[in-house]
């Protein structure tokens, strides 16, 4: 994506964020402040990761994973945090049977030999107002690890009144090479450069 | 009048020349699909994809010109989520089986100096109501596909809509935005 794009993207989530904010009378950044670490799993109806890839430099093909599984403990107090994702790859959706079944074969994804990916991280950094502004760790796809920044483009607390509990998320976005986790198939008409767009939502126990 | 002949004859001439460079492109529904993005509770982004697009677009690069009809079949959301696909398509949002089609027109196309297609207006129909839309341009390209040896041209659109102006009202009253914002790849072949 272009950074127009991604301007746009953040004015309409702070558009969002603020009607919504002014609706409840929130304030923006947290519901609620708990001291101490709270482990919140991660909410299965809104929890996906979306890849972009450029095709043949032209438009951008896009395709679904999950819902993604896991949990993760914010300590905000602490300013620290614990992330611990796993992504099945069976889950792949493009809107294109075909093309998911070749991203699925071993030049690609090779989801048979690594039925899932897993992101592990522990380097959280959060904004002034306890928001998280970013989340490094590792990222094991085809078995093969390598550094991962996810960089919020959203992050906000709330108490959902259906639930009853306190929910935190947001979007967060990502760029990685795909050649060096050994998925090369199709470059360089499909490009090396993948953009991982994120959502996320976790709820408190 | 011999002078204003000969540029009428001009004229025509040229007009000939532009009109032998209009070419018709069909949308080639593989690399073709619209998403949308809602906010969730000033949380995360929840998205949804159509998986089935048709439609044609005629281009002109010698004039600049360039007109679209394209149809997304309503019914083939699919968000990851069986019960929220399911929500969306009901009566209360989409009503997916009243109107199974949503529908763009459009024949304003802006071009940039080195002849890519920058924005594109014209009128979206949604629930039987209609709109105007400007698509922008993030990315646009035409190649030669060496799989199908044509030309194919397309790129990234995107654009924002007020869903109540479709009158989709749905969730207003507990804060979930009117405004949603549409994410379209589009790839088409010259036919």
């Amino acid at each position: 994506m272009k950074p127009s794009s991604n301007k746009l993207r953040r004015a309409v989530h702070r558009t969002a964020l603020a009607a919504f904010c002014a609706s409840a009378g929130l304030a923006p950044a947290l519901a609620q402040s708990v001291p101490g670490p709270v482990t919140y799993q991660l909410d299965p109806n809104h929890t996906f990761v979306t890849f972009e890839v450029l095709h043949f430099g032209t438009s951008t093909l896009r395709g679904r994973l999950g819902p993604v599984t896991g949990e993760v403990t914010i300590d905000r107090a602490a300013r620290s945090g614990d992330l611990r994702l796993r992504i099945p790859m069976a889950t792949l959706n493009t809107g294109l049977r075909v093309l998911d079944a070749r991203l699925k074969q071993p030049d690609l994804l090779a989801t048979t030999e690594y039925p899932e990916a897993y992101f592990v991280a522990t380097r959280f950094q959060f904004d002034a107002a306890g928001g998280v502004k970013e989340v490094r760790g590792e990222f094991t796809l085809r078995g093969v690890g390598e550094p991962l920044s996810l960089v919020a483009r959203s992050f906000a607390c709330r108490h959902d009144d259906m639930l009853r509990k306190e929910v935190c998320g947001g979007d967060f976005e990502a760029d990685l090479k795909r050649g060096r986790f050994g998925a090369t198939f199709g470059e360089p008409f499909v490009s090396d450069d993948v953009h991982l767009v994120i959502q996320v939502e976790g709820i408190a126990p | 009048m011999k002078k204003l002949s000969l540029l009428v004859a001009a004229l025509g001439f040229f007009a000939a020349a532009a009109h032998a460079e209009s070419a018709t492109y069909a949308i080639e529904p593989s690399h073709s699909f619209a998403t949308f993005e809602i906010g969730h509770f000033g949380t995360s982004t929840n998205r949804g994809r159509f998986n089935k697009t048709t439609g044609t677009v005629t281009l002109d690069k010698a004039a600049k010109t360039g007109a679209l009809d394209v149809t997304v079949d309503t019914t083939s959301l699919d968000t990851g989520t069986a019960a929220f696909t399911k929500h969306i398509s009901s009566d209360e949002i989409l009503n997916v089986a009243a109107f199974p089609t949503a529908h763009l027109v459009a024949n304003k196309f802006v071009f940039s100096a080195d002849g890519k297609v920058t924005e594109i207006a014209g009128n979206l129909t949604l629930l039987g109501k209609t709109n105007p839309v400007v698509l922008k341009a993030q990315n646009y390209n035409c190649y030669q596909s060496p799989m199908i040896k044509r030309e194919v041209c397309g790129g990234d659109f995107d654009t924002t809509i007020v869903r109540s102006q479709y009158g989709v009202s749905y969730g207003l009253n507990y804060g979930f935005p009117d405004s949603m914002h549409l994410v379209i790849q589009v790839e088409a072949v010259k036919q």
